[in-house]
């Protein structure tokens, strides 16, 4: 398992658009891929909207990203690189 | 209906909060209301297979709908708008929420409607316990995905989706996926009792220049449908009734209001530029309620129906006699210039296919031409339809995602040897002219073969920029690098253009290109002579090519072939074109420019 520390640096949090895009991804791999957050009040399966959007994330939040399975390297990678992108909204 | 005498309705007011603008005297059309009462019944042990299957077959439907709307969505209102619906979409496919109702179903022996009631008001309370504004809107769209299902599973169709006349509608509450779904021709206002839309309700309202007042508390309980309205979408005010007075001064103001704004124009056929080119303009329509546009804008015919709608309505695979009563209809609204239709430009998952196994790479995968070709019979029986309802419309068929001349070949036998097996039977078919549509790089590069054995050629703009530049237009990390005006994007156009003047074919072009006027004028300098767009785009593209030469856009089509980056053919058509037609391009018409520095 790989665990990393992400922030939501993007203004508007992890909402629905947002969170489609990180379900998307998480879905093209096996791992099993969670997201919790930093201060322990939720913790989400990445591939679920219902339960990404639950997180209820907003611009500054830490969460704790981890990734348990076959490609889980490439998982994590490709997370991360979601977030450091702001989901591409980083000009809004 | 007969002339009964009857007391003159009293005229009332509403105040509410509007959210889109515009002025409309109208007739109502009453939305029963959406809360519709969902009843628990108890199952046989043996009847719990059976509904649990049920629900799977309404998922799909509801999903088959949901990419529908978001496809239009991002058609006609922008890809900005799409998203919502993406979301909806995963929380369509979420496991959450699926697991949660099957279980249910299995556990409770309940009937599919409850269980999905339960699951959804489970999760409604979760969220409705975040304290945070965002989040709880987003119980609208669970609402609005469980909402669809439960219709999915009724097998009712939205009032809403197709309207036999213009109607001002009158509902307790709207969802956004229903804005999406709305007969936008025909919708000419919404109003609701319930207020706090959504801002992406409101949002869709706008970009579809339809007048939305909300938050009008109960105006939907005195309302019948074909009672006279009046919407004042920038103050908020509704009258229902409206008295004499009322209506002179509203009348006043319509007409002010209707001056700015033309959308409508009578003009059709070809329109012509300044120095005499004819350029034809043509449709591109999906959902049968488009179709009213192709005449309305004066089309000249449909370039492009996009045949996988018939899919969106049913959960199996649509019949030959209905595909070839839906392909008669399209035909009659293509009119002499007739329709080209597209062959099903689906993947497995779309229809649902059980052996259909998931693939990595949808977008590089089995789908449209190649999945016909693999799923033989899907493919025949299209074709046979087509070539059956040709007898009694005009038809072209267009091959979607062409890799390369033998896959045009590998389609034509199919044809050929449905027209023989129709003629053996004694079937009546007519002749219909066969098309390739270029979408992925391998076909430019390989286009003058393709072009030698096909009549004419069909430019998939969106498809091809996204393969040609290996970017997916969903993705927003990459969204920098889809640029419609790259310069591989323009060669390869113009060495389409260069391939069918060769072999003597026309070319049309069909993306989101041809219904952009900037982008028009580039295509028509670099030899388009045919565009095919969203019908309601049409006044507006012959209106502005209708005031410009083509000596000029050949000059600016000439030096954007020899830019070496996308900003520099962007930057120079922006300046190009407010230098020479400044009043025809406003800067919000322009190419936006996304520098990736």
């Amino acid at each position: 398992m790989i665990e990393s520390r992400v922030g939501i640096t993007n203004r508007l949090g992890l909402h629905a658009r947002a969170a489609a895009s990180l379900v998307r991804t998480a879905g093209r791999f096996r791992s099993v891929i969670r997201l919790e957050r930093c201060d322990g009040t939720a913790s989400a399966d990445a591939k679920s909207i219902l339960s990404v959007l639950m997180l209820a994330a907003s611009c500054g939040t830490e969460l704790t990203l981890s990734a348990d399975g076959c490609d889980e390297v490439e998982a994590n990678k490709a997370v991360l690189a979601l977030f450091a992108s702001g989901f591409g909204e980083h000009e809004q | 209906m007969s002339e009964i005498p009857r007391l003159k309705l009293r005229e009332k007011h509403w105040q509410g909060v509007s959210v889109s603008d515009g002025l409309i005297i109208g007739k109502v059309l009453r939305i029963p209301s959406g809360t519709r009462n969902i009843l628990r019944t108890t199952l046989l042990d043996a009847d719990v297979e059976r509904e649990t299957r049920r629900l799977k077959a309404a998922v799909r439907l509801a999903r088959m709908q949901l990419l529908a709307i978001r496809n239009r969505a991002e058609r006609e209102l922008g890809i900005e708008h799409a998203y919502i619906f993406d979301a909806h979409i995963l929380m369509l496919e979420d496991k959450k929420l699926l697991d949660d109702v099957e279980a249910y179903i299995r556990r409770e022996r309940s009937n599919a409607e409850w269980a999905v009631k339960v699951a959804a008001d489970k999760i409604l309370g979760i969220y409705a316990e975040i304290k945070d504004d965002y989040l709880r809107q987003r119980g609208s769209d669970i609402e609005d995905v469980t909402r669809r299902i439960l219709a999915a599973l009724s097998g009712e169709d939205p009032a809403y989706s197709k309207l036999e006349e213009d109607a001002v509608i009158v509902a307790e509450d709207f969802l956004p996926s229903a804005v999406a779904e709305l007969d936008f021709r025909r919708t000419l206002a919404i109003v609701t009792d319930a207020g706090g839309w959504t801002s992406h309700t409101s949002i869709l309202a706008r970009g579809l220049g339809i007048p939305a007042v909300v938050g009008l508390r109960d105006l939907h309980r005195h309302v019948k449908t074909g009672d006279e309205i009046i919407v004042d979408g920038s103050t908020g005010d509704v009258y229902l009734h409206p008295n004499a007075a009322t209506l002179n001064r509203y009348k006043t103001a319509a007409t002010v209001a209707s001056a700015n704004v033309s959308i409508v124009d009578d003009a059709s056929g070809a329109v012509s530029t300044t120095d005499g080119i004819k350029i034809i303009l043509q449709a591109n329509v999906e959902l049968p309620a488009e179709y009213d546009g192709v005449l309305k804008y004066g089309a000249m015919g449909i370039g492009l129906y996009r045949s996988e709608f018939l899919f969106a309505q049913r959960v199996d695979l649509p019949s030959e006699e209905l595909q070839r009563a839906a392909y008669v209809e399209v035909g009659k609204f293509g009119g002499e210039k007739g329709a080209t239709i597209r062959l099903f430009d689906l993947g497995g998952d779309k229809i649902g296919l059980a052996e259909t196994e998931t693939e990595r790479n949808p977008v590089l995968g089995l789908r449209a031409l190649r999945f016909g070709l693999r799923h033989i019979d899907v493919l025949r029986t299209q074709v046979r339809a087509i070539l059956r309802a040709a007898a009694e419309v005009k038809l072209s068929l267009v091959l979607p995602m062409v890799s390369d001349v033998s896959d045009v070949r590998r389609a034509r036998k199919i044809i050929d040897e449905e027209r023989t097996r129709l003629a053996a039977d004694g079937q009546q078919y007519g002749e219909i002219k066969i098309g390739a549509m270029i979408e992925i790089p391998s076909a430019v590069m390989t286009v003058g073969s393709i072009a030698a054995e096909v009549d004419f050629l069909s430019l998939g703009t969106n498809d091809l920029v996204q393969y040609l530049l290996a970017v997916d237009r969903g993705n927003e990390a990459v969204a920098e690098w889809f640029r419609t005006l790259h310069p591989a994007v323009l060669q390869s156009i113009s060495q389409v253009l260069a391939a069918s003047k060769l072999a003597d074919i026309p070319v049309s072009v069909c993306g989101e290109m041809a219904g952009t006027p900037a982008y028009a004028v580039v295509l028509l300098g670099l030899g388009v002579r045919r565009l095919s767009m969203t019908p309601s785009l049409i006044p507006r593209m012959r209106s502005v090519l209708g005031k410009i030469s083509l000596t000029d856009a050949e000059q600016i089509a000439n030096e954007c072939l020899r830019c070496v980056e996308a900003d520099d053919v962007e930057d120079l058509v922006r300046a190009e074109l407010s230098k020479r037609w400044g009043a025809l391009f406003t800067s919000k018409s322009l190419p936006i420019g996304r520098s990736k520095g």
